[in-house]
């Protein structure tokens, strides 16, 4: 095959690997054949004239006809001249497509139909696509900027169908752009002649060539890097999220999530918001107070949990004060607008302005024909009581006649999830209510692998629920709603809460933010009622709660294990929910954490794992700056400066630079190279120079005294003189560490073969018992 | 003239110090100068040959001052000065002297021949028969020379610049590889450059300098200059430098013969010498590179590829110098 026709091929294949992220574009597979004919037409007819002997001018023109008469033939609708001939009516059919085709694209949501003006627009711009990607590969023989191409055609699915684009399709083009590089790199080589290995011998044209591992490294590396972007960038995955949501209101798509919405809606609105405002301000005399409900979630359908519609409120009056301690709580609304209060724990009373009352099944405080934005502020009493663990062990369920049973219990047949669920309870050996629930908790701990995340990551199955126990990733509305489904089917009534997490105290205020929307679980347990669980990882929510009696009872105190906490800031996180070990928070007395962030830096942000990735890919780039800064400072230190360390220090920086001392300059030569570098430090240059001279060819040594200042002004001066570019390479990517990685590999590589070629003898000699090797080795 | 037979004279001679030791080279240099205008670097190799015991090859075109150089090093020196002409027809005893019955004595006499001087000027050597060439280069590298079965020591210092005509190649007997490799340097003089050969003129016009030259030391300090160039540091990382770089000219392809070990000896002999001429008491591997190519290009033999590539063996020798590393660190650089 000849060299332009193998090319050829090459780019024509690679453009057509590029191709399959629109598998999530259309329907089917059929839309292939007409985009794998406009790829060949073009591709044979580029061939063909370039086999001719013509220039890049007349195949492009070549090309463009090509792919008019392609297009005329598929789409001409017996306009054109013996259907391939355009006709100036064949235009106006082009133009009516094209006008079709982009009102098809702006209304219809992918997957779509391959067919019409959306086909003719696809293959349209592919085939343009592939004239350029051609004319770059092969005719121009610059592969570098088919870079462009493919990303063209990479980009078009991912920006018109984000969602139906999973990252794992940005391997097949990064992969086809890797071979046209290497392929066309090879044909470059081969063009002058042979071939050789490093070691010298002859090898094959298809042979990796010497560099292919250094070629191999920077390509993993450089796929590793981008799949790792990619992976960070919060992307709209579909999943659990939209699916549990969907049916709730249906209007979930307001992100702003101060508006009277759906409560799941407004929760994952919320916690997305990219910058998170402040919705109220609350004091209260409880030193801890926990979450602040205000929905109640306990209607369970293949939907996902929603809340009743609050129909039969019962006036404020019929609060009743649950006994225990009673603290009163001050709120200032600055941004909610929902139609339902929230309070904490269990309220006796409430001054609020407007209608509002309490819903009877839920103790939700909801309006009746008002909403909290005629809301400046109200206030409310409340007890909070905390269960003892030991209590709640030996505490019953409630009784099913109760005619709340069915309403806290109901749950889809969804018969993999029940397997799942006797298969936990049975390995848990739980029996009680408090057995179920720990058993739960624990089964979606971070120490079984659950990790908190606002994007969801669809496994495929079909109740939302599994995707989310098999990703294992989600975020407080997935674990909400799974320990309380889980729960209901191993009959424990249970429901979701939807409300504030703990919030960020600022100057004894409580300050929340939309960021601290939160979903938790209660559990009904027969003497103490509802009791509150959050099953979400602490680390993924903001102002987190530890519930003291979600853990096992235990008969001694334990102390609190402060090593076993990743929380970041103070000590009474310790006590935080630490799923790894229940035993921790052991201590029922002081069960609720303080502010786990009481610095006014909102707390959305930094447990947001994004950031977290972000920083660390934000950290490589400036490893190589410190790095040499801690060689430079390690050489210079007063304790280690000599006349070599100062003079090593002097040739990195002479590398660093751009001016390299090369290995055969004397001490002497190689001052007067660094003394031309940098004429303002021509006397340091000189001190450098003779000192290492002195240090290594006289018999009494050299003086290291004033050799570190010679250093640094040698730095100043080279720092100074160099050009821009040059000054920041240095100071940020050191070429003079290039180096030393090179000679460590080079080395390392020396040390392999010598262990290669010792493990070779033995081999050879094992073959060979008289020791003789015969023909070439 | 006087002279000893064995046993060999050892002057025990007390060690200049390295102020001392400069002042004088550069006196000596300062006085040839004088005679042969802008050749500084020359003539600082050539009183380094000197002090080294060295023997000096001058291989140049007629006429730019091969001999006036070998004067002018031998009257600033103040001792003895032998020339010999070398024609097809000289012989062995001429060069090494001869023993004649004495018929008042009745016995024969030693005459000593030219080789018996301090300084031997060897004009164009290669129109010498290879039997007086070999004659004159064993008592080079021997400094005795054995008449009869007398064996006489030379003087010290003892130096034979011998001059060669590249020029000319009819009727002479080029210097065989392993009796070239018994001078320590080979130098070329070159061309002056436009004004030292205007000044040239305008000192000769009136009368010849040379005559004028004035001796600034003798033979005594030349002896004791031997002995402080001796005791010159070598660092162990400048031997492994110049054993390197004299493997290299072992190992290049270009090349068909290298260096011979005698070279390097002679190599950082000369070194240590230019290191007490600049003042110093420690030899550098700049000395080394200054000496690399006049003390190696003349032993080497390059393949014949390379010489029709218009390589020669001085810019084979320029070549290992950029590319042997002057510090061995493994694993740095």
């Amino acid at each position: 095959m000849s060299g332009q026709r193998h090319a050829t091929l090459v780019a024509a294949a690679s453009l057509a690997l590029t191709m399959t992220p629109m598998f999530g574009l259309f329907e089917g597979i059929s839309w292939t054949f007409p985009i794998l004919l406009t790829i060949t037409v073009v591709a044979v007819t580029g061939s063909l004239v370039r086999a001719g002997g013509r220039g890049q001018g007349l195949q492009t023109l070549s090309m463009i006809a090509a792919l008019l008469v392609l297009l005329t033939a598929a789409f001409g609708n017996g306009t054109a001249i013996v259907f391939v001939i355009p006709t100036p009516a064949t235009f106006q059919e082009f133009a009516y497509l094209i006008s079709v085709g982009v009102a098809d694209v702006v209304t219809q949501a992918p997957p779509v139909a391959a067919e019409g003006g959306i086909l003719f627009l696809t293959m349209a711009g592919v085939g343009i696509v592939a004239i350029l990607h051609d004319m770059f590969v092969v005719g121009l023989r610059t592969p570098a900027l088919s870079g462009l191409t493919l990303l063209t055609m990479y980009l078009v699915p991912v920006s018109v169908a984000p969602d139906a684009t999973s990252w794992f399709w940005f391997i097949l083009p990064a992969a086809a752009y890797l071979w046209v590089l290497g392929d066309d790199n090879l044909r470059r080589v081969s063009r002058f002649g042979h071939r050789f290995t490093g070691q010298g011998q002859l090898v094959g044209p298809r042979f990796p060539s010497p560099m292919a591992s250094a070629a191999r490294i920077s390509a993993v590396v450089f796929i590793t890097v981008t799949l790792m972007i990619l992976a960070v960038i919060p992307a709209n995955t579909s999943g659990l999220l939209d699916q549990v949501s969907n049916g709730v209101g249906g209007d979930g798509g307001d992100a702003n999530g101060l508006g009277s919405l759906n409560p799941w809606a407004q929760l994952s609105g919320s916690l997305q918001r990219p910058d998170p405002v402040e919705v109220a301000r609350l004091t209260t005399d409880d030193p801890s107070p926990r979450y602040l409900r205000m929905h109640i979630a306990d209607q369970l359908s293949s939907d996902g949990f929603e809340p009743s519609d609050y129909a039969d409120l019962e006036p404020l009056d019929s609060l009743d004060p649950a006994g225990g301690e009673t603290f009163t709580a001050q709120v200032t609304n600055l941004g909610l607008s929902d139609e339902v209060v929230p309070v904490y724990g269990r309220p006796s009373s409430i001054e609020i302005d407007g209608d509002w009352g309490v819903e009877p099944n839920t103790d939700v405080i909801a309006a009746d024909g008002t909403s909290l934005a005629d809301v400046d502020s109200y206030s409310f009493t409340y007890s909070d009581p905390s269960p003892e663990a030991a209590n709640l062990a030996r505490e019953g369920t409630m009784d099913p006649s109760d005619p709340a049973w069915e309403r806290n219990t109901d749950h889809p047949d969804v018969p993999e999830l029940t397997d799942r669920v006797d298969t936990l309870m049975g390995e848990a050996g739980a029996t009680t209510v408090h057995d179920k629930v720990l058993a739960v908790k624990d089964h979606l701990s971070s120490a079984n692998g659950f990790t908190y995340s606002l994007d969801t990551i669809d496994a495929g199955n079909d109740e939302a629920i599994l995707d989310f126990l098999d990703t294992k990733q989600g975020y407080c509305q997935q674990y909400a709603a799974a320990m309380a489904w889980m729960l209901r089917e191993a009959d424990v009534p249970a429901r979701v809460a939807i409300g504030l997490s703990q919030g960020t105290k600022i100057d004894g205020e409580w300050s929340f933010s939309t960021s601290d929307f939160h979903a938790w679980v209660e559990v009904y347990y027969e003497d103490s009622g509802w009791v509150t669980y959050d099953p979400t990882p602490s680390g993924g929510v903001a102002g987190s709660v530890a519930f003291p009696w979600a853990s096992e009872p235990t008969d001694t105190d334990e102390q609190p294990n402060p090593d076993e906490t990743d929380e970041p800031t103070d000590e009474a996180s310790s006590a935080a929910p630490d799923d790894q070990d229940p035993s921790a928070n052991a201590d029922p007395t002081d069960g609720v954490t303080q502010d786990a962030a009481p610095d006014s830096e909102s707390g959305g942000f930094g447990f947001n794992p994004a950031w977290l990735a972000l920083l660390l890919l934000a950290v490589p780039p400036f490893i190589p700056m410190l790095w040499r800064g801690a060689i430079r400072r390690s050489r210079l230190s007063p304790g280690r400066l000599s006349a070599t360390t100062a003079w090593d220090e002097a040739r990195d920086l002479a590398r660093d630079y751009g001016a390299p001392l090369a290995d055969s300059l004397t001490p002497r030569q190689a001052s007067v190279k660094l003394a031309a570098a940098a004429p303002g430090a021509a006397p340091a240059a000189e001190a450098l120079g003779s000192a290492m001279e002195a240090h290594r060819y006289s018999p009494r040594g050299a003086d290291p005294a004033g050799l570190g200042d010679a250093v640094a002004d040698l730095r100043t001066e080279l720092d100074r003189g160099a050009e821009p570019t040059r000054r920041w390479r240095a100071r940020l990517w050191p070429a003079s560490l290039a180096t030393w990685l090179v000679a460590w590999r080079e080395s390392a590589a020396d040390r392999l073969s010598g262990a290669q070629s010792r493990m070779g003898r033995t081999r050879r000699s094992n073959e060979h018992p008289n020791g003789t090797v015969t023909g070439r080795p | 003239m006087t002279f000893e037979s064995s046993p060999p004279q050892q002057v025990p001679a007390p060690p200049l110090s390295s102020q001392e030791f400069k002042a004088t080279a550069e006196a000596i240099l300062t006085n040839v100068e004088w005679v042969i205008e802008g050749k500084s670097p020359t003539i600082r190799l050539a009183l380094a040959v000197m002090i080294a015991e060295g023997h000096l090859l001058l291989e140049d075109v007629p006429g730019v001052g091969k001999t006036q150089l070998a004067k002018a090093l031998a009257r600033s020196v103040d001792c003895s000065v032998r020339r010999i002409q070398f024609t097809p027809d000289l012989l062995p005893s001429d060069v090494t002297g001869v023993s004649i019955f004495d018929p008042e004595k009745r016995d024969f006499v030693f005459k000593p021949g030219a080789i018996f001087g301090n300084l031997i000027l060897g004009d164009e050597i290669n129109r010498a028969s290879p039997k007086t060439q070999a004659a004159l280069l064993e008592c080079m590298e021997e400094r005795q020379v054995t008449v009869d079965g007398n064996t006489y020591r030379l003087r010290s210092p003892f130096m034979v610049i011998a001059t060669q005509n590249p020029v000319e190649m009819e009727g002479t007997y080029p210097l065989p590889e392993a009796q070239r490799d018994r001078f320590t340097a080979r130098l070329a003089i070159g061309y002056p450059d436009l004004n030292a050969e205007l000044a040239m003129l305008d000192h000769r016009g009136e009368f010849n300098p040379l005559e004028a030259l004035k001796p600034v030391c003798d033979g005594e300090m030349i002896v004791r200059m031997i002995a402080t160039a001796r005791a010159v540091h070598l660092a162990p990382e400048l031997k492994r430098y110049a054993v390197e770089l004299i493997g290299a000219t072992r190992t290049n392809a270009q090349v068909r013969l290298g260096a011979s070990p005698r070279a390097t000896l002679q190599l950082l002999r000369c070194a240590k010498v230019l290191a007490a001429m600049d003042g110093r008491d420690f030899a550098l591997p700049d000395d080394v590179q200054q000496l690399a190519v006049p003390v190696l290009a003349h032993r080497i033999i390059p393949t014949t590829e390379t010489t029709m590539g218009g390589n020669d063996s001085a810019s084979i020798v320029a070549d290992i110098l950029r590319h042997v590393p002057v510090v061995s660190q493994p694993g740095r650089y």
